[in-house]
């Protein structure tokens, strides 16, 4: 175990490295952030003077290397935008983005996983035919055009739910939180859904052609014949059995949810990293985006390792050496 | 007695509209302001938040705000008079050290790095508290665009704790014997968020902005009690939360937008045209511009009849009318026409044939191929207007490549100079000649003309107009000069007006909004039918 750890580190050190070349190069190439933050009544000493205040006079290698060598003792720098350390601005945007994240996968699981199982039992039924096409046109649409006609029917048709912005929080360990919060709920609710639509869809999926197979397998067959009631059955012997790959999914997807839901963050303003990615990119704030996909390989790694490790407890064969 | 009031006050309200109407606004801008600290960063946006709290000595109408006039010692002093019985929001009285410590304030590099609206101070050598009630301040050079420029020197109270006592003494690095500044912090949580607007800073986090209002303001006090200010780019997102009440009112909806209130008895929206003007850059450089290229080898855009071609091969009506439903103004000149100072010029003429004609008596009867750039994400209906276009110049035989990039990275090929003709819009809020001072005047440091000249652009004639515009401090000769610049300019179109851009909000119906033309939006222009 301790030396899948080691080399598992090892890989993601690489891995960051050559993220944060890539992310680096790119953006230097694309954009130029003095032209960006300077408006039109800067004389050209003012752009030269902002230039080497914000230290992108220098060539490029120089400055990956300053970059990276802050790195290396924690400091990912100042962003050009918010002239703030970038670490606190994409810490104290993480709570909103990781509740709704959360949010959507607990809704994909809990609606998902028992659609797909009751799919995968009664395949001959009418209302899995409606599941099954529900699914495919759930998977189909496009999140940012969903998003808006989640706004149109629950905000401006039923006018149900707030259209927009995060609402009233809690504090709670001094992060705020909105989970706590009757409004907060509310808020979230839509970009929630918004995400959770496509992971119901895809764990419906899984689940059924998971149950599909395992149903039919001896195993199964046997456990049917020594007489194991319904409901035991499926806990014990179908659901462990299909939780295998709905796990590594989950993983993967949960990692995607906190990393790239730009697009619902932007639709609903919802004040997360996702959001703040998007209107860095636009301003060509280069330690932030750099610092935010660097943060988010790291995130990836640390997610695949917590799902190598879950393998090991749901299924006792696989042990890492 | 009086309860017998509140009673009566109360049932009223309840027949009146089935419930007290709501005294606090709720706008929902279309970008995120940037800071509560005033000076780190200007735009409209962050512009139009923080006026909220703080003001200058100049308005945004070019009137005496916290002044109440200037008198020009010489073209290099000017005496500001400041407004008396003016308090801040901790109730400390405003004197003219609180202007010498703001001057400060906004030279002072926090953690080495400039403001980003230092740049307006210009040639500043001094500025010194004569009494209590006025400041003077001295330049380097004539600079009487100064008094355009300190409607950027938001006011600050200098009785922080980190001021020392006495009088304060301006120096160019900020320092002024100032121990330490309010940090960003210190701005957000509203330690230092202290100006003598109409409202007062409540909270700041995360783009979301709260502020109450100031009942000892001296002006008029406000009728909100309160401000919330959201942040939602998406236009579909913004335009939903006011429809789902969210909002009361919100920035750039768009044309779909609009077409789609027609009729609806809820909401409205209201127009106001803005100090934008939306042209054509072109290189007129002699040995030829990037991405222009004419068969024989020669640069077509370094000839006035090329660019007048171009001009008239323009249709700005049908721009104005079919893509802005008429919510954009044809531009006849490089400065809103209707901007204070601006010269009287006749429109702009549409004839594709004579277009034709002068292309072809140019030396380009085949035309020339143009690669064309603009921003596709920066203004509205931007992409549109630009393939409108190229369509317009491909009638009279230009070959035309559209190339549209985001703004980020339009603007690094822009600073590059690596095109030759590009889509861009020059807000004007420091009046008519500010725009093409900048982008038309041969380089000039001292007095700081020209630096954006993109198109590459040599005049005698208007280099004579702006530089004695430029160290004019009377008004109407100034404008004069401006008219000879403007002139001079549009005999030799270095660049093509289009259009002149509309600040647009929809809002709900019971409100009225009567904008303001520097683009910026605040509770101040809204008010209850």
């Amino acid at each position: 175990m301790l030396s899948f750890v080691l080399r598992r580190l090892g890989q993601s050190g690489v891995l960051v490295l050559i993220m944060s070349i890539l992310v680096f190069v790119g953006m230097y190439v694309v954009s130029d952030p003095v032209a960006v933050l300077a408006s039109d009544d800067f004389t050209e000493e003012d752009r030269i003077a902002l230039a080497s205040e914000l230290g992108v006079d220098r060539p490029l290698m120089v400055q990956y290397f300053s970059f990276l060598s802050n790195m290396v003792r924690g400091d990912f720098g100042t962003s050009f935008v918010y002239n703030k350390p970038v670490l606190p601005l994409i810490v104290e945007r993480l709570p909103a983005t990781l509740e709704v994240a959360f949010l959507a996968i607990g809704i994909g699981l809990c609606v998902g996983v028992p659609l797909g199982i009751y799919s995968g039992l009664n395949r001959k039924r009418k209302s899995t035919k409606t599941i099954s096409f529900l699914t495919t046109v759930g998977y189909s649409i496009p999140n940012f055009w969903q998003a808006l006609l989640l706004i149109l029917v629950f905000a401006v048709w039923l006018k149900v739910l707030p259209a927009s912005g995060r609402g009233d929080t809690t504090m709670l360990f001094g992060i705020e939180l909105s989970f706590f919060n009757v409004d907060g709920l509310r808020h979230m609710l839509l970009p929630a859904i918004n995400l959770a639509i496509y992971k119901i869809c895809m764990q419906t999926r899984l689940a059924r052609s998971g149950t599909q197979e395992v149903m039919f397998q001896d195993y199964m067959t046997f456990a049917r014949a020594k007489g194991i009631p319904r409901p035991r059955l499926i806990r014990r012997h179908l659901l462990r059995n299909i939780m295998i790959p709905i796990v590594t999914i989950t993983g993967l997807e949960l990692g995607g949810l906190i990393a790239f839901s730009t697009v619902t963050e932007t639709v609903f303003s919802w004040p997360g990293i996702g959001k703040l990615l998007l209107d860095s990119i636009h301003h060509a704030d280069r330690p932030v985006v750099v610092a935010y996909l660097i943060l988010i390989v790291m995130m990836f790694v640390v997610i695949n390792f917590v799902v190598d490790v879950l393998y090991a407890l749901l299924d006792p064969r696989i042990r890492y050496t | 007695m009086k309860k017998t009031l509140t009673t009566l006050a109360a049932a009223a309200a309840l027949m009146v509209g089935g419930g007290a109407q709501a005294e606090v606004l709720r706008m929902a801008y279309s970008s995120a302001p940037r800071s509560v600290d005033p000076y780190p960063f200007g735009g409209a946006t962050t512009a139009g938040y923080k006026e909220h709290i703080y003001e200058a000595l100049v308005g945004h109408d070019d009137q005496p705000l916290l002044s109440t006039g200037w008198t020009w010692n010489s073209p290099t002093s000017l005496t500001v008079h400041l407004r008396e019985g003016v308090s801040f929001h901790n109730g400390e009285p405003f004197t003219a050290r609180d202007v010498v410590y703001s001057a400060c304030r906004m030279m002072f590099k926090i953690d080495d790095k400039r403001n980003l609206l230092t740049s307006s101070m210009g040639p500043l050598t001094d500025v010194v508290a004569e009494g209590d009630h006025a400041v003077r301040f001295e330049t380097k050079n004539p600079y009487p665009l100064w008094i355009q420029k300190m409607k950027f020197l938001s006011i600050l109270s200098a009785s922080g704790g980190d001021v020392p006592d006495g009088p304060i003494t301006y120096d160019a690095t900020g320092d002024c014997g100032i121990t330490a500044y309010p940090t960003r912090d210190d701005f957000e949580n509203g330690d230092a968020a202290i100006g003598t607007g109409p409202f007062k800073h409540v909270s700041f986090a995360k783009e979301f902005a709260v502020m109450e209002r100031n009942d000892d303001y001296w002006g008029e006090a406000s009728k909100w009690e309160g401000v919330e200010i959201s942040s939602v780019s998406n236009s579909g997102a913004r335009f939903a939360g006011l429809l789902a009440g969210d909002y009361d009112l919100i920035e750039n909806p768009t044309n779909e937008d609009i077409t789609a209130l027609d009729g609806d008895d809820d909401f409205d929206f209201s127009g106001k045209p803005a100090w934008r003007t939306m042209f054509v850059v072109l290189d007129v450089n002699a040995e030829g511009a990037p991405g222009v290229t004419a068969a024989d080898g020669s640069a077509p855009l370094a000839n006035a009849k090329v660019r007048h071609a171009m001009s008239l091969a323009i249709n700005r009506d049908a721009i104005t009318d079919r893509l802005f439903g008429g919510n954009a103004t044809p531009a006849n000149q490089y400065a809103p026409s209707y901007r204070a100072g601006a010269p009287e010029m006749p429109a702009l003429e549409y004839d594709a044939d004579k277009a034709k004609a002068l292309l072809a008596e140019a030396g380009y009867p085949d035309g020339f191929t143009l690669q064309f750039n603009a921003p596709s994400d920066r203004y509205p209906n931007g992409t549109r207007v630009a393939q409108a276009l190229a369509q317009y110049w491909s009638r009279i035989g230009i070959t035309v490549e559209l190339n549209t990039q985001p703004w980020s990275v339009f603007a690094k090929a822009r600073r590059a100079r690596e095109m030759g003709a590009f889509f861009y819009g020059w807000g004007h809020p420091q009046g008519p000649a500010q725009m093409i001072s900048f982008a038309f005047a041969t380089r000039d440091k001292d007095l700081g003309l020209g630096s954006s000249n993109y198109s590459n652009y040599s005049s005698e004639a208007f280099d004579a107009a702006i530089k004695a515009w430029a160290v004019e401090t009377d008004a109407a000769k100034a404008d004069e000069h401006v008219g000879n610049a403007m002139r001079a300019a549009m005999a030799d179109m270095p660049g093509i007006p289009v259009y002149y851009t509309h600040s647009l909000w929809a809002h709900r119906a019971d409100l009225t909004v009567d904008g303001r033309q520097d683009e910026r939006t605040s509770a101040f222009m809204v008010s209850y039918k």
